[in-house]
């Protein structure tokens, strides 16, 4: 029992990051129908903006929220300079840009940072990564014999509340309205007087603001931030995407909290068979598997419509 | 002053014009009819007038130029399309589908228009949490023209809202759109293939060919016209 809790909080905590980059994946899939390959690089590029403000003294809040703001412009310029003038061309094209994109931010965060694990003790000032809960080694919850550490609880609960404060604006808000318009149908979205590019710009600095939250606390689990961090966070965010379904933001969470925890099962309760080494595995097969049962994931919507 | 002024109007999509020279006028209070076949421009007409392609020429609204303005501006100025095959957001609510269709307003009575247009389409109050891409034709039509009402326009423009539906629901359709010029003075610019019925509800009709306004006329005088008849009205 002990042992099953230690594998579900540790699943949930590190599916709480799949579930932001998920979530940033299904906003973009839904506002201009695209699968955005550099999310992850977006994320890791703030992420190493917030490791370098840490080094300037600025305290994690602020600098936070400074990642996330330059998250949200990062996003916003990627839709207005690329996204939109080539998807106009070719919609498939945009998928290869992206692609080109996730290359180009990993190499621009290698000539700026290095290739080196951060903070080091030979370039850094801080020991570990700034996070924003306790962390201390003796900052952990007990429940039922297993233990929750404080900083991996904290993330979960972040998620939470942001999915909360997301469904709000989605369903209750004018701007979420405009979003869910233009999701549906870009051509009425005009003809009712939303301004469908504004919408747009906005839905991928959004996805790209919740990525660089993701990012952010992802290396505040992991202690440090180095090239490779996103990449496999990518392909799990990816999966809980797709077993959530891609265009459901609720889908997303969930998909992202279950894919961390089968995760964790898997590689804890097989270790010889799947363990660390495998973990990817599991996502890719869940990938698969829900494409041949279920293409739409979970709580995806087929397609309905009556003429 | 004419409501709406559109002359030498060319528009069309990328380097092909459809319209070539379009002139037509709606007076206040009106109900005009563009009649035409496959591909003569009416889409393209409503399209131009809305803001959604390049055009050139001049649109004039309420004394205003229009002819250079974003189709959020043009809605904000009091012109509001229901498209053709309806357009409405199949996967949002009823409800939300009409709250759209108040995107531009920022006034707090909203929530009145709401419940008067659940009035006068009683059947889309009952199904106001359903999802619009599960409704009938009909009733997506009457969703798609409530939601460009709610924008409270001066004028409507309707494409083809006869399309794929049942000859009955048609009529309760035309009814539905005579007693609202009728009773609330809306202008209505409507473009058709079925012109028996929409001859009876226009006060005037264009003619449209190959992108040009080739008669005009009021109703009868255009019913009646031998030629005219023969082409568009089948007798």
């Amino acid at each position: 029992m002990e042992r099953f809790l230690q594998y579900l909080f540790d699943g949930l905590s590190i599916g709480s990051v799949y579930a932001l980059l998920a979530l940033g994946l299904v906003i973009i899939y839904r506002g201009t129908g695209h699968l955005n390959f550099a999310q992850g690089e977006m994320a890791l590029f703030c992420t190493y903006v917030v490791y370098q403000l840490g080094e300037w003294g600025i305290p994690i809040g602020f600098a936070l929220v400074i990642g996330v703001a330059v998250g949200f412009a990062l996003g916003a310029v990627v839709e207005v300079t690329l996204v939109r003038p080539i998807s106009k061309k070719s919609p498939f094209a945009v998928f290869i840009v992206t692609i080109g994109l996730f290359q180009g931010l990993n190499w621009l965060d290698g000539a700026i940072w290095g290739d080196q694990i951060l903070p080091n003790s030979a370039v850094s000032k801080q020991a570990n990564f700034p996070t924003l809960f306790p962390s201390k080694d003796t900052d952990f919850v007990t429940i039922l014999g297993a233990a929750w550490r404080l900083k991996y609880l904290g993330v979960l609960v972040l998620v939470l509340v942001l999915t909360a404060v997301l469904f709000f604006v989605f369903n209750k808000t004018k701007l979420g309205l405009a979003m869910r318009a233009v999701a549906s149908n870009p051509e009425s979205a005009k003809l009712v007087g939303i301004r469908t590019n504004r919408v747009l710009m906005f839905s991928w600095g959004l996805a790209a603001a919740i990525g660089a939250l993701g990012g952010v606390v992802f290396a505040g689990i992991n202690n440090s931030v180095n090239l490779g961090l996103m990449f496999t966070v990518f392909i799990y965010s990816s999966a809980a995407a797709t077993l959530g379904g891609f265009d459901s933001p609720g889908g997303a969470v969930i998909g992202g909290l279950a894919i961390g925890v089968i995760e964790n099962m898997g590689a804890g309760y097989f270790p010889e068979w799947i363990g660390q080494e495998l973990k990817l595995g599991v996502a890719l097969f869940v990938i698969v598997v829900v494409l041949l049962v279920k293409p739409s994931g979970l709580f995806g919507t087929a397609k309905v419509e009556r003429v | 002053m004419s409501l709406l002024e559109v002359s030498t109007l060319r528009a069309g999509y990328g380097p092909v014009n459809v319209l070539v020279d379009l002139n037509l006028v709606v007076e206040e209070g009106e109900i005009v009819v563009i009649l035409g076949s496959n591909g003569a421009g009416k889409t393209t007409t409503m399209r131009a007038i809305s803001g959604m392609i390049a055009r050139s020429g001049s649109i004039t609204f309420a004394g205003q130029s229009i002819t250079k303005s974003s189709p959020d501006a043009i809605v904000r100025a009091g012109i509001a399309q229901v498209p053709q095959g309806r357009g409405t957001f199949p996967e949002l609510s009823v409800e939300d589908n009409l709250r759209a269709g108040a995107f531009v307003r920022n006034d707090d009575e909203i929530d009145e228009d709401l419940a008067h247009w659940f009035e006068v389409f009683p059947r889309l109050r009952e199904r106001r949490e359903q999802r619009a891409g599960s409704l009938s034709g009909g009733e997506q039509q009457m969703v798609a023209i409530a939601r460009a009402l709610m924008s409270r326009p001066k004028l409507l423009l309707c494409d083809e809202p006869s399309l794929g539906l049942a000859p009955l629901i048609t009529q309760e359709l035309f009814g539905i759109i005579a007693s609202l010029n009728r009773d609330k003075g809306l202008s209505v610019l409507l473009v058709e293939q079925n012109a028996n019925l929409a001859m009876k509800i226009a006060r005037r009709v264009y003619l449209i060919e190959t992108g040009r306004i080739v008669a005009s006329g009021s109703s009868d005088e255009l019913s009646a016209d031998d030629s005219i008849r023969k082409a568009y009205l089948g007798f």
